[in-house]
């Protein structure tokens, strides 16, 4: 998986929406900002094997592990830390 | 230049200054106590103070994929489930420093839709139920109420994150889930179900047209279906989650199959009991994950002493998964866990703590003798407890956390009062409460002094030291007024004099009921407090009574729409007497029906939202296996009746019965003219200014109403001991009171007054034209219900306190009275010796309650216009504190022009 910024660094404490915590530097970081060289990944739907993406509407996908039928929906930036179903890429 | 109204006065020698009893210094003057908290706790108060209000999909998603795999499941189990997977699968989040841990959201200061409620709100701008709602009339209020422009509210949208009714933050990412979820709830929500039945009221008509004309601010069932009232910690604390499973398990085997002589609901324990078995699983994956995630920092954290905090923390996590705490900081993780769960439960404003101090005491006590922990050690927990509550956000719809509630959510600790034996119940940890409240001042907790004559003189001294930091806490309120209620009101359901003394205020003032339960510690039983009763945040909530006045003299059609809203009454209004009576007719048809709509819009609450964590722990939910939607609270007759605007409102009244009937100077037709023209005024929305004194003359007014808005201004004002106009407040609260009792809750109890204005005073003042007491149109009310209207209370406190007085404060759940107070007023230990003398005149002679702001005007006058310089200034509103920069404009503006006291 690809990481873009700290938001996708499992060291990254959200403050709130646009910042959080570095608990590596103590430092407070953007969200958006660029990762660093310590960054560890965060498990998120866009990294799982049971994730599809919705090839029209790329913000959606679906979890191909629901029971559900049909198969109920996720999206790819959903942090997946606690989802037993997650399998990374 | 048109002239504004104080200008105008001036000019006929009539002062609209808002001094009191002398005059203020001219600099700036700052507050007289100011304590710094534990270095911890100010960092970590740094980082709250540059948060925003943040808000994401993952709770909701959760319970809406397992809700929704279960189509057939017996509905409370098909919502412990629910809750079950969204607690399970919250991530944690732990920010160093912390030594309470766990949040609602991952954030600081997070929070999150729950479109199972009403999803309407969020879909507003993105789908077709935008034009449904402005027909039902809720989005009116939305209309009305104003956010604070800084702190933490997201007022606008800016890089990736997206801004949602001008407060919360969400992330651009996560928004197209959230609609996603939200579609899902389309005609299933309660809003929606409650809506679809609700229409079947007969008179529904009128109940849309109240909505819509802002004479009720908002709908309770699906807004804010729980709270002002008082958590329940007892079960958790004794028994622990193992412990609260095994019971439900117990339980479970001794009701399966058998109805027990109730063949309605007896049935249903079973199914109780496995939600409460489900739930209680579901928090335990809560505290787990966070116990990971605690061991995770400990393992890559290389400061030394933040790392053996992280291992604290974990072990702490780790044994409250399974067990009931052992010692004080596991028994204070362990409330604050049990908090956040049941706000995350529900949306809930008002979920207060009870009374911690006698909560906490057992393990206090016991690991002070032990020499576990030192009291500085407590006092910081508790300054950091202030730090967890003030992160505290409530997601619920623009009017109602702003126009409201201006985005507190009232987790009100109680301290004081009585103990079960009737003895005072100041222990050692009391003090270190009210100390803590000193040093980390934040608006919460917010504290209530349960005044008692029995409480001792230094603790009472230290309470009005502690206020003097500006907090605008602790208010007081009268313990024995308030038992005298609670006796009254739900003696029917078995309340005694023990129960009463128990109570605690729920929300920022709300009467609760609560009971004892005993605390076994190491062979040593303590009887510690708690929530017994139903939310209160539930009924009629808030009829506008000037609004109600309006439509009375304009025989039921609102002036500021042209919508009619009661049927015509037809009355020529010839007496003070028709009139006062017509009002109260009108009263009684908005009541009337709001209370019938409420009825289904809880019902439907209750049948497919009930509450199980926030039920389980209540006495005697356990015991008798019914959650809050069989009964199974021991109080369950919590819905009343909100006021708003009284004081507006009997100052109309007199200024009427003066200038109209008795001293006969102008016309009722002639009156209600010159209120139609604002008395040759602008809009308050034109001037930008929701104080009365800043309003500005149209410049085309050739000042026909001059004479007449001065004798209105003039007219006789509650708030100076004078029985004109206290003899109208007496008659309203005698029929008020009284007449509650004839409309009758879901619960099958009657219905009792509750007299708060939170912030309704402005968003209502907003959709008001001018008032026959001379306020112009679209500016605030007077707040609160005992507070006299800005600038017109000028024979000093004590007459304001007789005026207040002159009625039984024990017939409502609350009154509510704020007075500002200068700081050099008050200053030293003379000064604080004033403010306790003056308390305890109020509470001597009735008074429920009576809060302070001690704070200089001019102070917030600067403030106004420089912001940026007063991130952390707090005010108290209506019962409760928040920060200046985080209240929207009108009720800012009515703060300035209350009445400041230069002297008591």
């Amino acid at each position: 998986m690809e990481l873009m910024h700290h938001r996708d660094c499992r060291n990254f404490a959200a403050v709130d929406v646009a910042k959080g915590i570095c608990h590596r530097t103590k430092n407070m970081v953007p969200a958006d900002g660029d990762q660093c060289e310590e960054c560890v990944a965060t498990p998120k739907c866009k990294g799982c094997r049971n994730f599809t993406a919705d090839k029209v509407r790329v913000e959606l996908g679906v979890c191909e592990a629901s029971t559900a039928t049909p198969k109920f929906f996720a999206y790819p930036d959903m942090v997946a830390l606690t989802c037993e179903m997650f399998r990374e890429q | 230049m048109p002239k504004k109204l104080k200008e105008v006065l001036a000019d006929a020698g009539v002062s609209m200054e808002n001094e009191a009893g002398g005059h203020a210094p001219k600099s700036l003057t700052d507050r007289e106590v100011k304590m710094a908290p534990h270095p911890r706790v100010e960092k970590l108060r740094d980082v709250f103070m540059q948060t925003l209000s943040s808000a994401n999909n993952e709770f909701p998603y959760w319970y809406t994929r397992e809700y929704f795999q279960h189509d057939n499941e017996i509905p409370v189990v098909r919502r412990a489930m629910a809750l079950k997977a969204a607690f399970s699968h919250s991530t944690p989040v732990i920010f160093p420093g912390e030594l309470l841990v766990m949040h609602k959201a991952p954030f600081f200061r997070g929070s999150f839709p729950m479109p199972w409620l009403s999803e309407g709100f969020y879909m507003a701008k993105e789908d077709e139920l935008y034009q449904d709602a402005l027909k039902r009339g809720a989005t009116s209020v939305d209309e009305h109420s104003k956010f604070g422009q800084g702190g933490g509210n997201v007022v606008k949208s800016f890089g990736k994150v997206v801004s949602i009714a001008g407060k919360f933050g969400m992330r651009q990412e996560e928004v197209p889930g959230l609609l996603e979820v939200a579609r899902m709830w389309v005609g299933k929500s309660v809003d929606d179900l409650g809506h679809k039945y609700e229409q079947m009221v007969p008179g529904y008509e009128t109940k849309e047209a109240i909505m819509r004309n802002v004479v009720c601010m908002f709908d309770s069932g699906f807004t804010l279906p729980q709270g002002r009232e008082v958590i329940n910690y007892f079960y958790p604390l004794s028994l622990g989650f193992d412990g609260i499973i095994n019971l439900a398990k117990e339980m479970k085997a001794k009701v399966a199959g058998r109805a027990d002589g109730d063949g309605l609901t007896g049935m249903n324990r079973l199914y109780n009991y496995e939600a409460v078995i489900l739930a209680t699983e579901g928090l335990q994956a809560w505290v787990r994950n966070y116990a990971k995630e605690a061991r995770r920092l400990e393992s890559i954290e290389k400061d030394a002493v933040q790392k053996a905090e992280y291992k604290g923390i974990a072990e702490r996590l780790e044994w409250l998964e399974h067990n009931s705490p052992r010692t004080f900081i596991e028994a204070f993780q362990m409330i604050e866990t049990m908090h956040l769960a049941v706000l995350n439960e529900d949306a809930i404003s008002g979920m207060s703590p009870g009374r911690i101090a006698q909560i906490l005491f057992p393990w206090f006590d016991q690991d002070i003798k032990a020499g576990r922990i030192t009291e500085d050690e407590v006092i910081e927990l508790l300054e950091l407890d202030r730090v967890v509550k003030t992160s505290i956000d409530c997601f619920a719809s623009m009017g109602v956390v702003g126009g409201v509630l201006s985005g507190n959510t009232f987790n009100t600790v109680s301290c004081g009062g009585l103990q079960k034996n009737g003895n005072h119940a100041c222990n050692r940890l009391e003090y270190l409460l009210l100390e803590a409240g000193m040093r980390n001042v934040m608006p919460q907790s917010t504290l209530a002094v349960l005044y008692d004559e029995k409480l001792p003189e230094d603790y009472l001294l230290l309470a009005t030291e502690c206020i003097k930091t500006g907090g605008g806490y602790p208010a007081f309120m009268n313990n024995q007024v308030g038992m005298e209620f609670l006796k009254h009101h739900y003696g029917p359901e078995g309340m005694d004099i023990e129960d009463a003394r128990a109570w605690a205020i729920g929300g920022c003032l709300e009467t609760s009921g609560c009971t004892w339960k005993p605390i076994t510690l190491n062979g040593t039983t303590y009887w510690i407090p708690g929530g017994a009763g139903q939310p209160t945040s539930v009924g009629v909530h808030f009829i506008s009574m000037p609004k109600v006045l309006e439509l009375t003299l304009w025989d039921g059609v609102d002036q500021r729409t042209g919508e009619r809203v009661f049927k015509a009454h037809g009355k020529k209004l010839a007496t003070f007497d028709e009139l006062w009576a017509q009002y109260k007719l009108y009263w009684q048809e908005a009541v009337h029906v709001l209370d019938l709509t409420n009825n289904i819009q809880h019902d439907v609450w209750r049948k497919n939202n009930m509450a199980v964590i926030n039920s389980y722990m209540k006495p005697d939910c356990l015991d008798k296996g019914h959650l809050i939607n069989e009964l199974g609270y021991r109080y369950n007759a919590t819905y009343n009746v909100e006021s708003a605007g009284t004081i507006t409102t009997i100052n109309s009244m007199a200024a009427l019965k003066k200038i109209v009937y008795d001293d006969k100077k102008v016309s009722l037709d002639e009156y209600r003219v010159a209120l139609k023209d604002n008395f040759g005024f602008k809009t308050a929305k034109e001037v930008n200014s929701f104080s009365l004194a800043d309003q500005e003359k149209r410049e085309d007014g050739p000042g026909k109403w001059d004479k007449l808005h001065f004798m209105a201004l003039q007219a006789p004002k509650y708030g100076n001991d004078d029985a004109y106009v206290d003899n109208i407040l007496l008659d309203w609260e005698n029929f008020f009171c009284k007449d509650c009792y004839n409309y009758e809750s879901l619960n099958a109890k009657p219905l009792y007054a509750c007299q708060i204005s939170v912030s309704t005073h402005g968003a209502m003042g907003s959709a008001t034209i001018a008032t026959a007491d001379g306020r112009l149109a679209g500016t605030t009310f007077a707040d609160a219900s005992m507070s006299a209207f800005p600038g017109t209370d000028r024979n000093g406190p004590y007459a304001l306190l007789n005026s207040a007085s002159i009625w039984d404060h024990s017939m409502s759940q609350n009154s509510q009275l704020n007075i500002k107070i200068h700081p050099t007023a008050i200053q030293g230990e003379e000064g604080a010796r004033k403010l306790l003398d003056l308390t305890r005149a109020y509470m001597r002679k009735g008074g429920f309650h009576v809060q302070y702001n001690i704070v200089d005007s001019k102070v917030l006058k600067d403030a106004q216009k420089n912001p940026q310089n007063y991130r952390d200034l707090m005010v108290r509103v209506a019962g409760f504190t928040q920060y200046w920069v985080e209240i929207g404009k009108p009720v800012q503006d009515e703060l300035i022009a209350r009445t400041e006291y230069e002297g008591v």
